[in-house]
């Protein structure tokens, strides 16, 4: 087999040099591929020595870059922004950027959406809001019967078997109120008393003509209630797995009893949302790789350093797949163990750089940045003498 | 088919071997090949007048010095000085190798054989044993054993990667060698 060319020592990119070819439209991406097989093959010692790579594998290794560059940015902005990305309609909400929707030009507004939307789960349990319905049922008391099982009840209306969860049950005591005007309570007696002295006693109880202050009406009602519950049973229940036990056992004036509950399959059905079209996770969140020309020389430094590391790793591979390289009458051993160690030094160093580059310019830091500033500003302005105007 | 050794593989180390021998040591000598069909020789089969030589032909090579010995013998003061001259066998194939046919540095098509005569240092050596048994993975690609079914295409495995010649220092007044004839 003929010879496998290397690097010869200049290139000449066309689309379609690249693996995956996401930027060889891109006009500076262009340009910037021959300078860059340039710059990483002098970088790894090209004319001193020769580097057995080719134009095709610095391509490689700049488009990745510029792909891990975007990744890393990228994924910045998803977890800076996830709580307010997800459930975005991305057909709907998110901008077209090269003919697909990408958040890569958008900013985004934080909003309490899917803090909300977590936040139901309380909601429904409390039953203020969420997203489970309460539905409301009754079942009739029976005289003398304690126990009633509500799964049965549930059932026999037409609800899967242990389906139900109860949140409410109205059984109380009758409200004070009701009893105020009753005379044989033992209260308020004292205002027919009154009313007798003013000589306005042989009419109707329920009409009062003494204008009494309100905190006398609910002294009145706070002693009934106090009264039935020290003196009379309380109205009390239990609800164990739907069975339900009343207190006090209803005797012969029963009617309905009323209650509330919610489906549990329906919680569970309530609690997934979404369609094919919505943000759900890291991996549908729109972004689409950079745009090469967009990235700032910043980018671009970092992204040139990113893939000489590749083209270094590369090197280490193709001279390192064995580990002597014969010559005549002897072996050498060739500098891959140098290259694969700096290669992998250098990327993480690079990724680590970057990292702490975009942890020093998230929101929380800018904001906390901005909130020493406003004060060590203060605290300057404070050292002006401040004068007293008279006008 | 082997997995190892294959020809991209095998380029790889003639580039290498190629930078090595040819920018880094630079190493050289000039081989002279004996040219056996204008020799005449005796009824013992030794060479009866002149001998005739090819070249000569520049080449990269390593080589491998020991000392000069002095050894005394009947006759009086002897002189040996034996050198070892190794060759990239690719280099040493013809012009019409794939390898070889885009470069005017290599190609010599030569076959080292005993009896040439290599200049190295304007002293004269000559081939007293030759070895080509060095071979990638133990494996020559000349000798693929076609036709087998299991593991065709061998013949592009592999490498016999060097000719290693070993010579002894020649007085120049006894090899004599003086152009023939301008070409």
């Amino acid at each position: 087999m003929a010879n496998i060319p290397i690097w010869p020592g200049s290139s000449n990119f066309i689309p379609g040099n690249t693996p995956f070819g996401f930027y060889d439209n891109d006009y500076q991406f262009q340009q910037d591929a021959d300078k860059f097989a340039n710059f990483a093959a002098r970088r790894l010692g090209y004319p001193i020595v020769d580097v057995e790579l080719q134009d095709l594998n610095f391509y490689a290794a700049f488009e990745e870059a510029v792909t891990i560059y975007g990744n890393e940015i990228y994924a910045y902005q998803i977890r800076q922004n996830y709580l307010s990305l997800e459930g975005v309609n991305i057909a709907n909400d998110v901008p077209t950027v090269n003919g697909g929707p990408s958040l890569a030009f958008s900013q985004v507004t934080p909003n309490l959406g899917t803090i909300i939307r977590l936040s139901e789960q309380y909601g429904t349990e409390a039953g203020t809001g969420g997203n489970v319905d309460w539905h409301t049922g009754s079942i009739a008391l029976t005289s003398s019967v304690q126990d009633y099982d509500l799964n049965a009840w549930a059932v026999s209306q037409g609800y899967a078997d242990k389906d139900i969860e109860i949140k409410r049950v109205f059984y109380e005591s009758p409200p004070a109120i009701m009893k105020y005007f009753y005379p044989y309570v033992g209260t308020g007696a004292g205002i027919m008393n009154v009313m007798d002295t003013f000589g306005w006693g042989n009419y109707s109880p329920a009409i009062n003509f003494v204008l009494m202050p309100i905190n006398y009406d609910l002294q009145i009602i706070q002693q009934i209630e106090f009264n039935d519950t020290i003196r009379r049973s309380n109205y009390s229940f239990e609800v164990q797995n739907n069975k339900l036990r009343l207190f006090p056992i209803p005797d012969g004036t029963v009617g309905k009893l009323y209650f509330q509950f919610l489906l549990k399959s329906e919680r569970l059905a309530n609690s997934i949302t979404g369609d094919e079209g919505s943000i759900s996770n890291l991996s549908n969140v729109p972004y689409t790789n950079p745009v090469y020309t967009h990235i700032n020389s910043v980018g671009r430094s970092w992204i040139f350093e990113y893939a000489l590391a590749l083209c270094k790793e590369m090197l280490g591979y193709v001279r390192g797949k064995y580990s002597t390289v014969p010559i005549p009458g002897d072996n050498v051993t060739m500098n891959q163990a140098d290259l694969l160690s700096s290669a992998t030094s250098d990327k993480t160093a690079l990724i680590d750089r970057l990292r702490a580059y975009l942890d020093e310019t998230s929101r929380e830091k800018l904001l906390e940045r901005r909130s020493l500033e406003t004060d060590y500003r203060q605290k300057e302005l404070n050292q002006v003498p401040q004068l007293i105007y008279i006008a | 088919m082997a997995l190892f050794g294959g020809s991209r593989d095998i380029s790889l180390f003639r580039h290498i071997n190629r930078e090595l021998m040819g920018n880094v040591i630079t190493q050289q000598c000039a081989f002279y090949k004996y040219k056996l069909e204008e020799t005449k020789v005796n009824i013992y089969g030794e060479a009866a007048e002149e001998k005739y030589y090819m070249g000569p032909v520049l080449l990269n090579c390593l080589i491998e010095r020991t000392n000069q010995e002095f050894p005394e013998t009947d006759l009086g003061v002897d002189f040996t000085w034996g050198i070892t001259f190794k060759f990239l066998r690719d280099d040493l194939l013809d012009k019409n190798k794939d390898f070889n046919i885009d470069t005017d540095l290599y190609g010599a098509d030569l076959v080292p054989e005993i009896g040439d005569i290599i200049l190295y240092q304007e002293g004269y050596y000559e081939i007293d044993n030759t070895n080509a048994n060095q071979y990638f993975f133990g494996k020559n690609p000349d000798y693929p054993n076609e036709i087998n079914p299991l593991n065709p295409g061998l013949e592009n495995f592999g490498s016999s990667i060097s000719i290693i010649c070993e010579t002894y220092a020649v007085p120049s007044d006894k090899v004599g060698i003086s152009r023939e004839r301008f070409i």
